[in-house]
């Protein structure tokens, strides 16, 4: 299984070769794990060497497909997916690989954890809360004693008193993790638990056995900003305290800005860069680093194109000569293709690419190919051949869209809108009046111009999707009224074809919003069947909007399965601007994807919102992305509006907490504000 | 979150569910070919017995009012616990059921704690070592289990260990040596269906991320398995169970008739073969009554199991 390179040979368990690396942690040495694959093994992480120092925090930054998790995993002996054959990893001296069950079972239970990527997936639905922590502080202090009827409490087999006791600290952890009334939540299911609450369960269970290294596999991605922020903060605050090292996997620039020490950047597989994160986010060395740093919608201008990486990352199959990101690279000349890039060893750590790209060797300009294509360059190409230079000067001059205070009527408007949904009270509750009532949407009066895009920002539970749920009449507001054009927005299925026309959505996740059983020419053609078009018309038309979404014709036929998460979201906005409606919502468009994605999927709704005169409801609780297309912002707590107006006013200055607590909570890179 | 009204709600169901099994069976009666007392005296006189002699048996046994009227006599007797009596031993059929009751519930526990011993660690074997020889073999054997008529098991297993063996008594009832063979010969068939269905159930919850959770706080891999794969994977596991339960009584029948155990089934057949039709119905109904009740436990026992499954919502 694993074969162990020939100059990288340590003992097994044997910690005690001298060797410069013995501080170290974690010691990953030219690590190479593959998948099988029908069309062969794909390499997915190829050759990454880096290392952690105890109480040190390193942040794993790169796109999605770049191999980041799979080395997380790999870390910890986690097989699925992926074999690891080659390269070695070190925990604490011992080499978790060739380690016995047991050993690797210990190291688990002593001196590594994990937090996982998504909290619906992280606890096991089936035991409460209280249990699943207190099995880790079971197998913390009895690694050995494992027997399974006592773990299943079975009667007579299991130690009673040792349980109560293990659910007692449970409690103790959930208070530091910063769940409020732990002794109550103790018993609760996961399911009762909000996203943010079971992602702090998850870091109780790794903080449980008291681990010298934390590692966390993109643990704040799937939360809103302000619970991410309060997060990060706690991991902080717990690792500080504990002196404990901790690996960071993140595509989020600005959380590794926030936490990270050092950063490892990494592609296809293989580290790209390493070196402090100060260094790395203000001067970075490699062209991937520097791109993936310009594709942040704070770098770029207001409704103007953010600046990409074309193409994908590529699947590893068989041998490919070269850098990996040569055909994706600005800087690229032909002896990329061939050969392996150098790695180059610097003071405070590594680049790997060709000699003279480095950056940062001399002074900005000192290079021989330092001009640097991601910026302003391929931004002005990319302008030129998709928009006519008159759109681009209409958006980027300063005349503001047509405004709700315009003698205009709003294409859409609220008044007094307010949603209440009754809670499963029970009998009892319902008896003594103590009934549970959500009041998911306030008192909401606003408008909506023609032509603008309006950012709906708050925190998760602030009511934003209900209030795009009433305006898309998927909900019925419980008072007040909501208007589209003047005319009462009624239930969905309540409304003629005409009507619902006018309203496409995009919702966040397309991988559950698509049919998966539909290739994507059909999913487009939904809304086209129900409205009637014949056969060649539909064709036709579905043709025309794939372009105008940036796919082609090879893909019709392909199914959502086979697409990547930017493709599928371009199928989602395909299908809802499929009917040419005049609004479109956009429920977190770009939340699930990577920053690259996520920037030309922003791209291309502003292309479309010029070319198609489009107004946008934008949800979304990432406040860069609000900042660079909305026109207006509305914030909502507790389903009511606290703040609303023009984004730069509101952003910039906002007047009430709720909006500077949301502003505070965005992880920044403090360098890149220029 | 609260149970009782839903309670109340799947209660007011089965009530209605049990009104309507009551209706079809007392029809059962009228259904019949020819006049029920005209055959029951034949078959008890052994002679065709005369107009005043039928007369006689209708008043005896109210047959002579409207069928209504019948119907809410028979069934105020049956909701005090009379099932009426047999017509040909005069002895209460409530009494027979009773009697014939613990051989069946014997056998129909000891089946089923015989195919969950079968099946659940075939098929969590079979999946954690997905497409392997272990699990070709399980798959097979499933397969084997679910093909194979009982009765013919039965024999089979007669032929084996009781004759040529020797180590298990042929037929009858009374003691364990003589559940074995049928507990292992009903139960195998229930096994055959529920392995395949912990294997598959298994497969889809062996790819979820609460495992590596598992995994990753130092557990052993049985615990992970064992513990937190199969709580999740029983769900849809019961949901058949339940339903298995009603086939257990079918398979009964057979199985008592072939090792000869004075059960519920035998006393059923006995019964049709006799036309002794208030037994038929007594037992038709028991059986409704005891399906109803366990589809209900079914059902309650997935809030246990899952505890996301908010028990009826709102019951209106």
């Amino acid at each position: 299984m694993t074969t162990t390179p020939p100059t990288l040979e340590y003992g097994p368990d044997d910690a005690a070769t001298p060797d410069d690396e013995s501080t170290d942690l974690l010691a990953v040495e030219n690590l190479q794990v593959q998948f099988g694959t029908y069309d062969g093994p794909v390499r997915a992480v190829d050759g990454v060497s880096f290392s952690v120092e105890p109480g040190e925090t390193v942040g794993i930054v790169g796109e999605s497909g770049c191999g980041k998790s799979v080395t997380a995993r790999s870390i910890v002996g986690l097989q699925e997916p992926g074999e690891v054959v080659g390269g070695t990893v070190h925990i604490d001296g011992v080499n978790v690989h060739e380690a016995s069950d047991r050993t690797r079972r210990r190291l688990r239970g002593d001196t590594v954890s994990m937090v996982f990527q998504d909290p619906d997936q992280t606890l096991n639905p089936a035991f409460d809360v209280g249990e699943q922590i207190a099995e880790s502080l079971k197998v913390h202090d009895q690694p050995e004693r494992q027997r399974l009827l006592d773990y299943l409490h079975a009667p007579l087999f299991a130690s009673r008193s040792d349980w109560r006791d293990h659910r007692k600290r449970a409690v103790e952890l959930m208070a530091q993790v910063g769940i409020d009334d732990p002794a109550d939540r103790v018993d609760d299911y996961p399911h009762e638990f909000s996203g943010g609450m079971r992602q702090r369960a998850g870091l109780a269970i790794a903080l449980a056995s008291d681990p010298d290294l934390l590692i966390a596999d993109e643990p704040t991605t799937a939360l809103d900003t302000t619970t991410q922020a309060q997060l990060l903060d706690r991991f902080r605050r717990l690792t500080d305290e504990r002196n404990m090292a901790t690996l960071l996997i993140t595509h989020d620039l600005g959380v590794v800005a926030d936490i990270c020490d050092r950063v490892v950047v990494l592609y296809a597989g293989q580290v790209m860069e390493t070196g402090p994160t100060d260094r790395v986010l203000a001067e970075p060395h490699h062209p991937y680093t520097r791109a993936l740093l310009e594709c942040r919608t704070s770098r770029a201008a207001r409704k103007q194109r953010v600046p990409t990486i074309e193409g994908a990352v590529p699947d590893r199959l068989g041998e490919q000569p070269g850098c990996p990101f040569a055909p994706r690279c600005p800087a690229a000349v032909d002896t990329c293709q061939e050969g392996k890039p150098p790695t180059f060893e610097r003071d405070d750590g590594t680049v790997r690419c060709r000699e003279g790209v480095v950056f940062g060797e001399s002074d900005d300009d000192g290079g021989p190919v330092l001009e640097y294509g991601c910026g302003e360059t391929q931004c002005a190409r990319e302008d030129s051949s998709t928009t006519s230079d008159t759109a681009t000067a209409t958006a980027r001059s300063a005349s503001p869209p047509p405004r709700p205070d315009d003698d205009t009527d709003p294409l859409v408007s609220l008044e007094g809108v307010s949603k209440r949904y009754q809670q499963a009270g029970g009998l009892l509750r319902r008896l003594l009046g103590t009934d549970r009532c959500l009041q998911a949407v306030d008192d909401v009066t606003l408008e909506i111009a023609a032509g603008e895009t309006l950012g709906l920002v708050g925190e998760s539970g602030s009511g934003k999707s209900t209030l795009a749920d009433l305006v898309t009449g998927l909900e019925t507001p419980t008072s007040g009224a909501v208007r589209f054009d003047g005319d009462p927005v009624g239930a969905a299925g309540t409304r003629t074809a005409a009507t619902l026309h006018d309203v496409g959505v995009v919702f966040q996740n397309p991988r559950s919003s698509l049919n998966p059983r539909l290739p994507v020419a059909q999913v487009i053609a939904e809304p086209l069947y129900a409205d009637g078009w014949e056969d060649q018309r539909r064709r036709d038309r579905v043709g025309e909007l794939l372009e105008s979404v940036g796919l082609s014709e090879r893909h019709t036929e392909r199914y959502p399965h086979e697409l990547s998460g930017g493709q599928l979201q371009r199928v989602a906005i395909a299908r809802a601007i499929a009917l040419e409606p005049r609004l479109v919502v956009l429920d977190e468009p770009v939340s699930a994807l990577d920053v690259s994605v996520q920037a030309r999927v922003l791209n291309l709704l502003l292309e479309l919102q010029r070319e198609l005169e489009l107004t946008y409801l934008l949800i979304s609780h990432d406040l860069d992305v609000v900042e660079h297309v909305s026109d207006r912002v509305v914030v909502l707590s507790n389903g009511e509006v606290v703040e609303a107006g023009q984004t730069e006013r509101v952003l910039a200055e906002p007047s009430h907490p709720e909006t500077a607590a949301l502003v505070e909570a965005v992880p920044r890179l403090e360098h890149s504000s220029q | 979150m609260d149970t009782a009204p839903y309670l109340v709600h799947r209660f007011g169901t089965s009530l209605v569910v049990l009104a309507g099994v009551s209706v079809v069976t007392y029809g059962l009666l009228f259904l019949t070919p020819g006049d029920p007392a005209e055959v029951i005296l034949s078959q008890q006189l052994d002679r065709q017995p005369s107009e005043a002699e039928i007369e006689a048996f209708r008043a005896e046994h109210g047959m002579d009012e409207p069928v209504p009227l019948q119907y809410a006599d028979w069934l105020t007797d049956v909701l005090r616990g009379d099932l009426g009596t047999s017509y040909y031993s005069d002895a209460s059929i409530s009494a027979l059921i009773l009697d014939a009751l613990p051989l069946t519930l014997e056998l129909a526990a000891a089946s089923v704690v015989v195919a969950l011993a079968l099946a659940i660690p075939t098929g969590v074997l079979s999946a954690v070592h997905r497409g392997t020889a272990i699990d070709r073999a399980s798959q097979l054997g499933a397969l084997v289990g679910v093909s194979m008529p009982n009765f013919w098991l039965g024999y089979l297993l007669i032929l084996v260990f009781a004759l040529t063996l020797g180590v298990f008594p042929v037929a009858g009832a009374g003691s364990y040596s003589q559940l074995v063979l049928p507990a292992v010969t009903l139960g195998t068939g229930m096994a055959a269906v529920l392995t395949r269905l912990v294997r598959s159930s298994m497969l889809d919850v062996l790819d979820e991320g609460y495992l590596d959770t598992a995994r990753s706080k130092g557990l052993r891999e049985r615990i992970v398995v064992y513990k937190h794969a199969l709580r999740n994977a029983l769900v849809p596991v019961v949901t058949i169970l339940g339903v298995q339960l009603g086939a257990l009584l079918n398979g009964a029948v057979v199985i008592e008739i072939v090792f000869q155990r004075p059960g519920l089934g035998m006393l059923l057949v006995d019964a049709v073969f006799e036309r002794n039709y208030p037994v038929v119905q007594g037992i038709t109904l028991f059986t409704a009554v005891a399906f109803v009740v366990t589809n209900l436990l079914v059902d309650l026992s997935y809030r246990y199991l899952d505890p996301r499954v908010e028990l009826g919502g709102d019951p209106t």
